[in-house]
């Protein structure tokens, strides 16, 4: 670098200059103009080559851009707008903890260079990166005291890092120099936001005072008081929070919060008391709903009865429809279900006689409607308690009142649904639809439950009624990040093995999770602007958590479950043939059969090209249309025939695991997962752990007692592992990644990381070599390396004949290799105690026979419990296979537990491959729990051939005939052959479609 | 039923129930821009279960702290969820109201509804006592045309007790 030529003349300074403004004002090709000027006679002026780049990048060319910053810096090092550049483009493709490296050194240059510190500042608050946030903010602060921005960040810095008194006397000095006027929503936020910090420094008196003092200046007068309110209570003022209390009631009668804080105002113990309170509100506010709603929580016995009567008339004959959700908690306490049954009856029979609710009252008005709503609640009330029939029967009398009430199908088809009878479902609903297709609400129940009984297309069509005009449905419900559909659709694709696709729509609710966290990006400083103090933390906050969410969680899981089963059983496309009895087919029929097979293969790839093709078209055309987003670089294109081909099922495992251990390690299913991962990564400590945690949260689940089995198991058979010698593979030595701590150390949550693009990318390579290091390992009969010991030796030996090796110069003495074999066998004791040690105090023996047995023999009138013991005698020894289903599938009446989900998972259990029980016995399995639920689609063994849903509106009814049928094959929930080929030639004459299904899920 | 403020916590339900049940989406960023912008002014109704059944989210577009240099799209005042007959638009409107008035010191509510939407027009003419204050012709994307509505607030003024 030759610093002579990094200094420009004035006129190619001015030139550069421009280049800057028109960067500001995104008028790029012009930048790009002046750029080329400069660089014809500087051609190596890294300032204008990192411009240009900067300007390429929102451009698009993006390899263009970096190889010009880069460039661009090349020829000056020392230019902090050089660093500033290239800091910029990796923030744009989201590298952001190598842009904080870009900014640190740009400072290094010009250390108090503001856009520079501006720019590092908000990077770090994004990357959680608190302490070097508070840096920043001390330099911006002292270098613009004169700026709002600068005390009110610093301020807010110390209180993240929960240095209170820090930032209290910040805040406090910012306050003064407020200016007030007599009206100041951004004077009365700070105040507000004052007030927060101190409350979350226990300061309660300080707080209290200083809310008292400024109060005229809050604006917010509902949280205002409401923080009084709570003071007191808090500072055991009792006798004073009551006013504040009655105040907010006052002004807002249907918050039920304000009801309770006031009941512990006047620290009112006895439901009388409670039940007094109530009443007099009732009559104070006499349209709120609140005070009359909370005392029926309270009440019992005949109070409760003479509470309930007046509340449920006044519903009835208005005709309120959510009358049983809004009473429903009341059923899970002893007593209430009964007496609202006794009363809704008894309205019933006086409406039948006389028409009136209350037969003595003579003077009201005989109410017509009445009924309808009595009959409404009593259908729900009894699907509530899975009485199906009486249910169906009662609603079809409201039917018959009123065929045209909407809500009436959507109640038919929970009921049906909540049978098992999901196309009658879905007939209901649509009912409803058509009634009413302007009401997006019964469109989504519709979707809903055509994806429940796995008819996906006809789903699509329906959402697409209300989507974008233009696009397909899939890809606006996506772009509005739409979780409920893509949910629901993913476990519809699941349930059909269509792999590929479930996934897609797992990794686009996990991107709609990314997009979120991004999007707080602007927040920083606009909240600052605006003095949203409160709300802006409230959201950094929200959105360090935001992964607890449940969408998210149903879509990890199931994604998970996907990539478990896609390494327990990859997919190559010459299986497919092995699942059907091809032995029984004459020569003849084999032919046409791999025939058609071949034509249909072929004529879905040609439809994935072409989805392809015209995926791609879109985008382009996204592109051209100038979209001003440049800044976020498209992502990755999730294709499912790639995505059901994971190179590394196992690690994409764990990247939707993380999240789960560290936001949501309340639910079992969150360690019982990453149990199941670990187990196939032989890391038996890594499973102790997971176990330990499980325990913990629910230690009598029956589904843990099966991975204890499963693990005592893996204990017995491959514990203690054999020393392997190290295997050093070219890359590992190339690029020694800075491991973290122990493996064993490793997996602990680590609630910032999970957003981290970058570390991920770090922790993506650890484990990446980790399995490579597994796959080789594979063929040694699960022997695993000591990855503690390996990673620590730079070297290896020529032990292994099957692996390959590589010498390369040693950085250390030669190793002694019995010492190291001594060494790995001495920890594995270590291991092989500590496992003994803690199995022992969790399920009282190591012995996994017995553990089961004890489990069944404990156990053996529930059906949950019984599934997972028979689940365990086949992990153990697959020659128990009969004793095992017949634990599985006894559901005479002494047995407990028998509702609809848990046969569902009995027989999933019997279909998929853990099992593979005979079409014989699933069939009898079936049959059995027909029986208990013969509305129940999915235990009927031959499917209702003519069915056909009512769809009579006006699009895609051709689609919607062809996707009913698709329910035939569709409710199968695996690849057990149970449908036999008869069924596929007779139907693949007239339904595509199914056959279509099912080579795709025949290949899963 | 429950009526309270809203809370940044509150925003992914929002979303939810309005793809759910309304045509008019955002995107999230969309809801966090309310939400953090006037946090007062957002009110939500929960059912007995704690599911959102319907929320008010609207910026203070009368009072004078706004300058509207841009048109944004603004989403429907209230929206409401299949919760029928419970009087809840006419509860969340009230706190809503009155939230506007003291935190923003706006003196009307003004916003638009499709011609179409006959629901809607009903609900804010007859329960929430707008009035139709001027026809915008082809206001929305797809070339419809907007009743531009009006609320006077001064009367929503409460007298607090000086606490």
């Amino acid at each position: 670098m030759d610093p002579s030529n990094q200094v420009l003349p004035t006129k190619e300074n001015s030139l550069f200059k421009r280049i800057l403004k028109c960067y500001e004002q995104k008028q790029y090709k012009n930048g790009l103009k002046f750029a080329k000027q400069v660089l014809q006679n500087y051609p190596n002026h890294g300032e204008t080559q990192a411009m240009k780049g900067l300007t390429l990048n929102c451009l698009g060319r993006k390899e263009e851009a970096y190889q010009l910053v880069r460039q661009g810096l090349r020829n000056n090092l020392k230019s902090h707008v050089c660093w500033h550049v290239f800091g910029l483009l990796q923030r744009s493709d989201k590298k952001y903890d190598e842009a904080i490296k870009c900014y640190r050194n740009a400072l290094k240059w010009d250390k108090d260079n503001l856009q520079i510190l501006r720019d590092l500042s908000l990077l770090q608050i994004q990357m959680r990166d608190l302490e070097g946030y508070r840096e920043t903010r001390y330099k911006l602060f002292e270098l613009r005291p004169t700026h709002r921005a600068s005390w009110i960040g610093y301020a807010m810095s110390f209180h993240l890092l929960k240095d209170y008194s820090s930032a209290l006397k910040i805040l406090e000095e910012f306050r003064k120099t407020m200016q007030k006027n007599t009206y100041d929503y951004e004077y009365s936020e700070l105040l507000l936001y004052q007030n927060m910090v101190m409350r979350e420094a226990g300061l309660l008196e300080e707080a209290l005072e200083h809310i008292n003092t400024y109060k005229e200046s809050i604006c917010d007068k509902v949280t205002s008081l409401e923080i009084r309110g709570e003071l007191l209570l808090a500072l055991n003022r009792p006798t004073e929070a009551e006013k504040f209390y009655r105040v907010l009631i006052d002004r807002n009668h249907e918050n039920k919060d304000y009801y309770l804080k006031l009941e512990k105002a006047l620290e009112l113990s006895t439901v009388e008391q409670k039940l007094a309170l109530y009443k007099d509100y009732s009559l104070k506010f006499p349209r709120a709903h609140v005070p009359r709603r909370l005392p029926l929580n309270y009440a019992t016995g005949e109070v409760l009865e003479a509470l309930l009567e007046p509340y449920l008339q006044k519903c009835l004959l208005k005709g309120v429809p959510p009358l049983f959700t809004d009473l429903q908690s009341l059923y899970d306490q002893p007593g209430k279900a009964e007496l609202l049954e006794t009363l809704m009856y008894r309205y019933l029979h006086n409406l039948e006689t006389c028409g009136r609710l209350d037969p003595s009252d003579e003077s009201s008005d005989k109410e017509p409607a009445c009924i309808l709503f009595v009959l409404m609640y009593l259908a729900e009330h009894h699907s509530h308690l899975n009485n199906t029939e009486t249910a169906l029967k009662l609603l079809q009398r409201a039917l018959d009142h009123t065929p045209t009430l909407i809500e009436l199908y959507i109640i038919k088809g929970d009921i049906l649904k909540r049978a098992g009878d999901l196309l009658g479902a879905v007939d209901a609903v649509t009912e409803a639809q058509t009634l009413d297709t302007a009401d997006r609400y019964v469109n989504s129940k519709t979707a809903s439950f055509m994806l429940s009984a796995n008819l996906i297309q006809a789903a699509q069509d329906m959402c697409s009624k209300f989507t974008r005009e233009g696009v397909s449905a899939m890809e606006n419900l996506n772009e509005m990040q739409c979780m409920w559909f893509q949910n629901d659709c993913a476990h519809a694709y699941y349930r059909l093995g269509q792999y590929g696709m479930a996934l897609k729509m797992c990794h686009q609710v996990d991107r709609h999770f990314t997009e979120i966290i991004e999007d707080q990006f602007d927040f920083h400083t606009y909240c600052m602007r605006k003095m949203t103090l409160r709300s802006y933390v409230q959201l950094l906050r929200l959105e360090d958590v935001l992964r607890s969410n449940e969408f998210y969680w149903e879509a990890a899981i199931l994604a998970i479950t996907i990539y478990l089963r896609l390494h327990d059983k990859p997919i190559t496309d010459v299986t497919f043939e092995n699942d059907i009895n091809t032995v029984d087919m004459s020569p003849a029929e084999l032919k046409k059969y791999r025939a058609r097979q071949r034509k249909n293969r072929k004529a879905e790839e040609r439809k994935q090209e072409e989805k392809r093709k015209e995926e791609k078209k879109a985008e382009q055309k996204k592109k051209q249309s100038g979209q001003d987003d440049l800044e976020n670089p498209p992502q990755e294109e999730l294709i499912p025939h790639k995505l059901e081909r994971p190179a590394d099922p196992i690690n994409e495992a764990l990247n939707f695991l993380r999240p789960l251990q560290a936001l949501l390690p309340q639910r079992l299913h969150t360690h019982l997962l990453a149990f199941s991962i670990h187990l196939r990564r032989n890391k038996p400590l890594l499973m102790l752990q997971s176990l330990k945690r499980a325990w913990s949260v629910d230690r009598d689940h029956p589904e843990l007692h099966t991975s204890f089995v499963q693990f005592l198991k893996y204990c017995k058979d491959s514990l203690p592992r054999k020393y392997q010698a190290p295997v050093v593979t070219p890359a590992e030595s190339a690029t020694p990644v800075p491991l973290p701590s122990n493996e064993q150390g490793s997996n602990k949550p680590n609630p910032t990381n999970h957003h981290h693009p970058s570390n991920k990318h770090i922790k993506n390579s650890k484990d990446n070599k980790n399995n490579n290091k597994d796959k080789n390992q594979r063929k040694n009969h699960h022997h695993n390396h000591q990855n503690n010991i390996a990673s620590n030796n730079t070297e290896n030996c020529k032990t292994d004949t099957n692996a390959s090796t590589e010498i390369i110069a040693p950085t250390k003495p030669s190793i002694n290799l019995e010492e190291e074999e001594a060494n790995f066998d001495a920890q594995e004791a270590v291991v092989v105690a500590i496992i003994h040690e803690v199995m022992t105090s969790l399920v009282g023996t190591v012995d996994p026979v017995k553990l089961n047995e004890d489990f069944l023999n404990k156990n053996n009138e529930s059906l949950p419990h019984r599934l997972q013991a028979a689940r365990s005698m086949m992990f153990l020894d697959s020659v128990q296979k009969q004793r095992a289903i017949g634990i599985a599938t006894e559901i005479g009446d002494h047995i407990k537990g028998r509702n609809l989900e848990n046969l569902q998972t009995v027989l999933e259990w019997l279909e998929g491959l853990e099992c593979e029980a005979s079409p014989e016995e699933i069939l009898r399995f079936k049959s059995q729990s027909q029986k208990l639920f013969p509305r129940a689609q999915i235990f009927m063994s031959e499917l209702p051939q003519s069915h056909t849903t009512t769809v009579t509106t006006t699009t895609a009814d051709g689609a919607a005939a062809l996707a009913t049928t698709t329910a035939v094959s569709g409710v199968i929930t695996s690849v057990a052959p149970s449908i036999t080929d008869d069924e596929i030639t007779a139907n693949c004459q007239q339904y595509d479609e199914v056959i279509v299904n099912h080579v795709n899920h025949v290949d899963g | 039923m429950n009526i309270r403020c809203a809370k940044p916590e509150d925003l992914m339900h929002m979303q939810h129930c309005n793809l759910l049940c309304l045509p008019e989406n955002y995107q999230m960023k969309y809801y966090l821009y309310h939400g953090l912008s006037w946090p007062q002014l957002s009110y939500v109704a929960e059912d007995d279960r704690g599911n959102i059944v319907g929320f008010t989210l609207h910026p203070p577009l009368s009072s004078p702290q706004i300058t509207r240099a841009k048109r944004l799209p603004t989403p429907p005042l209230i929206q409401l969820f299949h919760h029928r007959r419970l009087g809840l638009a006419q509860k969340l409107m009230d706190q809503t109201a009155k939230a506007m008035v003291e935190a923003f010191n706006a003196k009307y509510v003004s916003l638009h509804v499709r011609r179409s939407n006959r629901a809607a027009l009903h609900l804010y003419t007859n329960t929430l006592q707008f009035t139709i204050s001027d026809i915008e012709p082809k206001y929305y994307a797809d070339g419809e045309d907007a009743y531009a509505m009006k609320r006077n607030l001064s009367p929503e003024t409460l007298d607090l007790p000086d606490l």
